[in-house]
Order: C-alpha cells, then sequence, then structure tokens
C-alpha cells in the first residue's frame, strides 16, 4: 500500500513539468478563448449568440461545410492509398520494399510550408505535370490547383507517410500463423484480408482514420497557400478573421466550433483504444 | 515468413500495386521534390521547357539577403533549444506514463491530444495576451514556447511507446543483481530505448523548426524563423527564390532523416499511437 503510494507521488512529480506546459500553453489559452466566446457580446443577447451569428452566416456555414467535405475526401483518398503500400510492405520481402520503405518516409521529413510550394510549382497551370501533358498533347485538363484538388492532393501527400506507419504497425502485429490457418480451412485472399485482417487490424484503422481527420480538419498553412478564394478551410477563414478583418470574437469562436468538431471525432477515437484496452487486460 | 503465403496468393492485387503503382507513388511523391530542385537551380525556366535553363545566381541573390541569415540564424537557434528543453521535461513523464500506475494516468496521458486537436490559431489569439501581459512578445523566449507546444505530442508519446515496449525482466534483473533504480534506468532501460529516443527528438525537431503560424505572431518582428519568412517568399518572390529557400529549410530534416533512416524502421513512431 505504501509502495504504491509512493509510486503514484512519483508518478505525478515526473508528469508535472510538461503537464504545467500543457496547462498554460494549451488548456488555459483554450478555456478563456471558450470564455471569451461566451461574455464578449452584446448586453441583453443570450450566452451563445456569438455562435448563433457565426453559424447564421451563409459564408461561414459554406466553409465549415467544405472544411468537412474536403477533411473527408482528403482522409479517404490517404487511406485508400496508405492500407495497400502497408500490406504491401508487410507481406513482401523484397528489393523494392526497402526502396519503398524510404520513400514513402520522404513526406515527413519536409516542412508544410515547403510541400506547399512544391505542390504549387508541379501542378499549377503551366507548372511540372502541365509541361509534361502539354508535350504528351494533352491541352485541356481539370484545374489541379488554388482549389479543393490542390488542397486535397497536397494534404495526401503529407499525410501517407504517417498513415502508413500506424496502420503498418497493427499489420505487423498480427500473427502468421492466424493468416495461415485462414489459408488453410479454405479462405481465398479477399475474404482472408476481410475476415482476418481487417478486423485485427482495428484498432490502428482507428487511430489513422481519427488522427488523420483531426490533424487535416484543423490544417492552415496548406489551404492557405493551395486552396482559392471562397470558399476556405476553417483555418484560413479564422486566421483572416483575426489578422485582417480584426474580428478577434468571431475568430475565436469559429476555433471553437473547430475544436467541437475534432473532438467528437477524438471521441471515436478515445473509445477505439480503450475497448481495445480493456479486451487485453 | 509463411504469412508471405498469403500475399503471394493475391495476384490480382499484387499486380495491381506492383510495378506500375510503385512508379506511380515514386512519381507523385518525388516529383514535386524533382521539381523545386530544379526551380533552386534555375536561371530562368519558361513554359514549355522540360528542363530549366542551369543558373546558381538565385543563390547569391538569397544568400545575400540580410533577413535571410537572420532567420536562418533565428530558426538554428531556437528549434535545437525547444526540443532540448521538450525532451528533458518530457522523457522523465514518458517513463513515468509507462511505467508508474498513478491516478489519472491514462487522462493525462491522452489529454496531451489536445495540443493538436484545438485549431492553434484559437489558441495563438490567447496566448498572445498572455504573453504581452508576461512580456514575452517579439523575444526568443516566447519563439522557444510557441515551438514547445509542437513537440508536446511526440515527446511525450513516442517515449511512452518506447519505454512500455521494453521488456520488465531486464530491469527487474539488474534490480536483482544489486543495482539501485536510478543505476538500472541510466544502465539498462536508457540504453535499450535511445533509438526510440533519438526518434522522437527527431520528429520534435522537425515540428519546432517547422512551427509557422504561431511563430509569425508571436516573434514580429525582430524573431522572425525560416518557414515565417518563406510564407513571404512564397507569394511575392520569383520562383527560384522560393525554390532555394525552400532547399536551405529542408536541408536539416533531409539530413537527419539520412542519419536516422536505421532507426526509423523499427516503427517507433507507431509504437507511440497504439496508447
Amino acid at each position: 500500500m505504501r509502495a504504491g503510494w509512493k509510486q503514484g507521488a512519483l508518478g505525478l512529480a515526473l508528469v508535472l513539468p510538461p503537464l504545467c506546459v500543457l496547462l498554460f500553453l494549451v488548456v488555459i489559452p483554450a478555456i478563456t478563448a471558450v470564455v471569451t466566446t461566451l461574455t464578449a457580446r452584446a448586453a441583453g443577447t443570450s450566452l451563445f449568440s456569438n455562435y448563433a451569428e457565426v453559424l447564421g452566416t451563409r459564408g461561414l456555414r459554406a466553409d465549415i461545410t467544405y472544411t468537412v467535405v474536403v477533411t473527408l475526401v482528403a482522409v479517404s483518398v490517404t487511406f485508400l492509398l496508405s492500407y495497400p503500400l502497408a500490406l504491401y510492405l508487410r507481406f513482401t520481402r523484397s528489393r523494392a520494399v526497402g526502396f519503398l520503405g524510404v520513400l514513402f518516409m520522404v513526406p515527413l521529413f519536409v516542412p508544410v510550408v515547403i510541400t506547399s510550394y512544391a505542390m504549387i510549382n508541379f501542378l499549377v497551370n503551366h507548372g511540372f505535370v502541365s509541361t509534361i501533358l502539354y508535350r504528351l498533347g494533352i491541352q485541356t485538363f481539370p484545374r489541379l490547383m488554388y482549389n479543393a484538388t490542390g488542397i486535397v492532393l497536397t494534404q495526401v501527400w503529407a499525410s501517407i507517410p504517417f498513415a502508413v506507419l500506424i496502420l503498418g504497425s497493427g499489420l505487423q502485429a498480427i500473427d502468421d500463423a492466424l493468416i495461415d490457418s485462414a489459408r488453410d480451412v479454405g479462405a481465398g485472399a479477399l475474404r482472408t484480408f476481410f475476415a482476418v485482417i481487417l478486423p485485427l487490424n482495428m484498432t490502428s484503422t482507428m487511430i489513422t482514420l481519427t488522427l488523420l481527420f483531426i490533424g487535416i480538419f484543423g490544417s492552415f498553412t496548406i489551404p492557405f497557400l493551395v486552396g482559392g478564394n471562397a470558399p476556405q478551410m476553417l483555418g484560413v477563414t479564422m486566421t483572416a478573421y483575426l489578422t485582417q478583418y480584426l474580428r478577434r470574437t468571431e475568430s475565436v469562436t469559429m476555433a471553437v466550433i473547430a475544436f467541437l468538431i475534432a473532438a467528437i471525432v477524438g471521441a471515436v477515437y478515445i473509445a477505439s483504444v480503450s475497448r481495445r484496452e480493456r479486451g487485453t487486460r | 515468413m509463411s504469412g508471405s503465403q498469403w500475399f503471394q496468393a493475391v495476384r490480382v492485387l499484387r499486380k495491381t500495386i506492383g510495378l506500375g503503382a510503385l512508379l506511380a507513388l515514386a512519381a507523385f511523391i518525388l516529383g514535386p521534390l524533382l521539381s523545386l530542385l530544379m526551380w533552386a537551380v534555375a536561371g530562368t525556366w519558361l513554359f514549355p521547357a522540360l528542363i530549366p535553363e542551369f543558373s546558381l545566381k538565385w543563390w547569391f541573390y538569397v544568400l545575400g539577403q540580410e533577413d535571410v541569415v537572420k532567420s536562418i540564424r533565428m530558426s538554428v537557434e531556437s528549434a535545437p533549444v525547444a526540443t532540448a528543453l521538450s525532451a528533458l521535461i518530457c522523457i522523465p513523464a514518458a517513463y513515468a506514463f509507462a511505467r508508474l500506475e498513478f491516478p489519472g494516468r491514462r487522462v493525462v496521458l491522452l489529454s496531451f491530444l489536445s495540443a493538436n486537436a484545438f485549431p492553434k490559431i484559437g489558441l495563438y489569439v490567447s496566448i498572445a495576451t498572455l504573453f504581452y501581459r508576461l512580456n514575452l512578445m517579439d523575444t526568443f523566449a516566447g519563439v522557444v514556447m510557441i515551438q514547445l507546444i509542437n513537440t508536446l505530442l511526440f515527446m511525450i508519446w513516442i517515449p511512452t511507446g518506447t519505454f512500455r515496449g521494453i521488456n520488465r525482466n531486464l530491469e527487474e534483473a539488474a534490480r536483482d543483481a544489486g543495482a539501485g533504480p536510478l543505476r538500472t534506468f541510466f544502465q539498462i532501460t536508457l540504453p535499450i530505448a535511445l533509438p526510440g529516443l533519438i526518434v522522437a527528438a527527431l520528429f520534435a525537431f522537425i515540428a519546432a523548426f517547422d512551427e509557422a503560424q504561431g511563430s509569425l505572431i508571436v516573434g514580429t518582428p525582430n524573431h522572425i524563423t525560416m518557414p515565417v519568412l518563406m510564407y513571404g517568399l512564397v507569394l511575392g518572390y520569383p520562383q527560384p527564390v522560393g525554390a532555394v529557400f525552400s532547399v536551405l529549410l529542408a536541408l536539416p530534416s533531409l539530413v537527419l532523416l539520412l542519419l536516422m533512416q536505421r532507426y526509423l524502421r523499427a516503427g517507433y513512431l507507431a509504437a507511440g499511437y497504439n496508447l
């Protein structure tokens, strides 16, 4: 009993310094932000009048919808590209795997400002891709930059390593014997995938999807540099409201709304992780 | 590897994500970087030429700018300080998360996710107000603190996963042989955990070095880091200027990638997220 108490005290003491940083630089500023949205309003209006105003503005509602849609598309494309790649890296042994293993990591080491800049020069009209298409005789193709397509492509480029790493770690943990036994009782390749691999890798899948969603949903640099004029993603809109229109309260209100949406997705993540933890203990 | 038999059987899948997909992926990932590199050594590059006219003149132009040199210094000084500070406070905490039982352990560990879930701009508004009061605006310390926020998640979660992956029996054996808790940590646990901690530090460094949005608010006008300067270069200069600066900005992390490649394959990053 005494040893347990000592261990608890030591644990708390060790955790305290980063927790203080989190409190002072994240939690307290965030709470201050939420309080501001509830108190900074005209006298006689309701507690949620700032929220009502933001959600009542048609342009801002469009931005929220746009952000959700672009994020969902970017997450889906990233996921659909990353899962086969993770499977390939897990179940194949060849020189190509070694090459791929390094290649798919590269975006992780490129700062997002550069990613955006490289993508602009790559995909913009008269950029690298359009030069190659022009040489191949293709002169009309959809615009790839300064719109939702540009945002999705850039987000996918930047997110692939993260998704492959997390999915790969889940696949690594699957016992080869399970796959073999599924094969032995006559399951085909696709059946083995859907009946054995996919369910066993569910935690990694949930972690990947939720963290991708939170990351892309709250992003600023990529949509700011690569996106179009209207509608815009929320990160860009709230920054513009703060720095250009000097409308601080609206900006913070949008931040809280964005956080609430991210928090719902975060709750899914926590639920899936805790369910697994209960299962193993 | 008998599980690989399963994959061998998926011929169709294997063929589709075989050579063709490999090349497409390589083109998708390397293409933008290649075009950026070509822009960095271009004098002029007019459509529809496939290859630019070679010149290094923009390098002299960029490196001759006073604010460029100043921003390089600012970045090279602040990001390592933020990383070291982060390692100092987070690694002991990660050990506690992995090895010690204390009330609220899981909740506190998960709370670090909030550093990445709350939209940063909403935080920076409040932080700026706080920093004004504490006289931290436009200071080195202020920029370091902003960078610190971005490193927390990496420095807590990856080392926690790493420490958790170490077999307790090794530590217990050392304790049985008479080593004290500190000696066990420094002679047994730390050396085994080192690759994971290096990976964490690497990601923390990149996150700190990469921070632009908050540094722009807190560091203006005298403490401009490289990514902050890059925003201006992207929007208002000829393409080679941005490209040259991008290469300079990407250099530290790419050098680190090459140095750390061996550790990265071991999946330390992933270990951190499987709480």
